[in-house]
């Protein structure tokens, strides 16, 4: 179970980090066209979808890594008792958002492909090709939200929570 | 729209974030919550619409490439090689190596657009050095935590791109608003090290080498590499060959080439600054969307409009308005980060200041600079956090020797309010 569930966070993770190297070659074959006329419609429209991939796909990995922030503030000043019921009640809180998250998610995307959605840039791509990584990204950081309040519940060790640094 | 309503959402958000609730979905549960249960709309679809919109617009990718660029540069020896290049000239200085601190984050910030990377990356190479030097500490890390903010102000910036594309205002334009501010405090920040040191020389160490012109002239060599690195990110939007992400994307393989020169680009370092770049992108766009649907959803309760006829009621003028602002973002950024703190409030206050006949790009600066302050401001600064990591002391002995850089940023926001030239002149006279 466990190394199917770090098989997902981690396959998410590198399709992530697969986009954000598309996005750069996007963007450059853009530049490039604007010289050698290269014929490729939409590289802004392109580019936008994979750095939706890269945001939406790394969402569960970036949890599981403790780097999405939160303020810890008050939870670090509790007695650890306090803090226990705290941070279940914000995974509980948070759970139910990433599932809220989800449903709509799949929701839009399964409505544009039945109404055949198409972008409106030059790249006239299907809207539901793009959207699947928004889908299957909230479905892995529902996952992930569930593991650790499992995990959490279970006694497990203090969730992730690390303030990341390079941030700003 | 009944305002109670709105004051209690209001409440409930910062009720979650202090609960511990991670800020990004915070931002969307609570927007979600409002726009069913009181503006009566079916919320979800709205929701998702806003942040697939959000996350796929073309003008927030030089976000994410900025964000890699600095990641690649962290894991490079470029601190190293401009504190050989920078230290000959500024040794004759009041204050002498100090200035390695100043001159070093302002250079590095060209670069950069981060303040904790840029004080990160700036600090690996002078703390140790100049503690080994035996400058008195306090002064810095001062500098330095102060300094480090510069990577906000001096363009690239992240949080530039964040208020730009928040505002609807040019990126391009703010990046070159944000060049004489950038200077300026610099210059604050060298001209307080120059005058600590003329009331204090026993306390500056004695230099230990001279340099020739000549020497110094060769050792600048070191400095080569971020100059032309500068050239190619900055030189293209300034010339207006290239818009912020093409920017942004020559930045990266520059970056690249850079490490690739320098020895440092191997497999490993790639891999970490992608995937260390991935999650740090993919932090601050969960924040992006959940505010980007916060706005939505405040603006069908009507809380910008009902917040601007209060403000505006009060007749404060300008002045009155600007140093509350100052006050209101100083006291927000003692809990919250920078992007939360610009995203969560500008959809609320953006009529405002819109109202009250501000202009935007000048609002933009103002804001970068009050989140400079954030940065180093405590409980929760960025740029403290930092320097708590590389130097093991207390988050408090690190406040108060960053203190004087607070008062130097205040003094910033007064010269650039009573002197608004030194943001607007430049992208008024720079054709894009």
């Amino acid at each position: 179970m466990r190394a199917l569930l770090n098989k997902l966070y981690d396959g998410c993770a590198a399709l992530a980090a697969a986009s954000m190297v598309a996005l750069l070659i996007t963007i450059l074959l853009g530049i490039v066209d604007r010289y050698i006329k290269l014929n490729i419609k939409g590289t802004d429209a392109y580019a936008g979808y994979f750095m939706a991939g890269a945001g939406f796909l790394a969402l569960a990995h970036t949890l599981k890594r403790g780097e999405h922030i939160r303020v810890t503030l008050l939870l670090q000043a509790m007695r650890p008792a306090l803090r226990r019921k705290f941070e279940l009640l914000a995974l509980v809180i948070a759970t139910s958002l990433a599932g809220l998250f989800f449903f709509f998610a799949l929701r839009f995307t399964y409505q544009s492909y039945t109404l055949h959605d198409v972008s409106t840039s030059l790249d006239a791509s299907p809207l539901w090709i793009p959207q699947i990584v928004m889908v299957v990204g909230t479905f892995a950081l529902l996952i992930a939200f569930i593991d650790e309040l499992v995990m959490y519940a279970k006694g497990g060790a203090e969730n992730a929570t690390s303030e990341l640094i390079r941030s700003e | 729209m009944d305002l109670t309503i709105t004051f209690l959402l209001i409440g409930v958000l910062f009720a979650l974030l202090a609960g511990g609730v991670w800020i990004g979905l915070t931002l969307a549960g609570v927007a979600w919550v409002g726009m069913q249960f009181f503006a009566g709309k079916p919320a979800g679809d709205a929701m998702i619409n806003t942040i697939w919109g959000a996350s796929s617009s073309w003008t927030l990718t030089a976000l994410p490439l900025f964000v890699w660029m600095g990641e690649i540069l962290f894991r490079t020896r470029l601190s190293e090689d401009m504190f050989k290049g920078l230290a000959p000239w500024l040794d004759k200085l009041p204050g002498r190596l100090l200035h390695t601190n100043v001159v070093g984050c302002a250079i590095f910030a060209a670069v950069s657009g981060s303040s904790a990377a840029t004080c990160a990356t700036i600090g690996k190479m002078t703390l140790p050095e100049l503690k080994k030097r035996g400058y008195p500490e306090d002064k810095i890390i001062g500098t330095l935590a102060g300094a480090g903010t510069l990577g906000l102000l001096i363009p690239p910036s992240i949080i530039m791109i964040v208020y730009g594309v928040t505002a609807n205002v040019s990126i391009s334009k703010l990046f070159i608003a944000g060049i004489f501010p950038g200077i300026m405090l610099a210059a604050l920040f060298s001209g307080y090290i120059i005058f600590w040191a003329l009331m204090n020389p026993e306390k500056v160490p004695a230099s230990q080498r001279t340099y020739s012109f000549a020497e110094k002239i060769y050792e600048s060599r070191h400095l080569i590499p971020v100059i032309l690195l500068i050239i190619a990110v900055l030189g293209s939007i300034y010339a207006g060959i290239a818009t912020a992400t093409e920017a942004a994307a020559v930045g990266v393989v520059g970056a690249l080439v850079l490490s690739k020169i320098q020895g440092s680009l191997n497999w490993p370092t790639f891999r970490e600054s992608l995937i260390g770049a991935t999650r740090l992108y993919c932090m601050i766009a969960l924040i992006l969307c959940g505010a980007a649907f916060l706005t939505l959803s405040m603006g069908y309760l009507g809380l910008p409009r009902a917040l601007a006829e209060f403000i505006i009621g009060l007749q404060l003028g300008k002045f009155g308005l600007v140093v509350m602002l100052m006050v209101f973002y100083i006291i927000l950024g003692c809990f919250l980060d920078g992007i939360s703190m610009v995203v969560l409030t500008m959809g609320v206050i953006l009529p405002t200041v819109e109202a009250a006949g501000i202009d935007l790009i000048w609002f933009g600066i103002f804001i970068v600079l009050v989140v400079e302050m954030a940065q180093i401001t405590p409980p929760v600064g960025f740029n403290l956090f930092v320097l708590q990591g590389m130097t093991g002391k207390q988050i408090t002995y690190i406040a108060k020797a960053t203190l004087p850089m607070f008062y130097l940023m205040v003094v910033a926001v007064l010269l650039v309010y009573f002197i608004p030239g030194i943001i607007t002149w430049l992208p008024q006279n720079m054709k894009l």
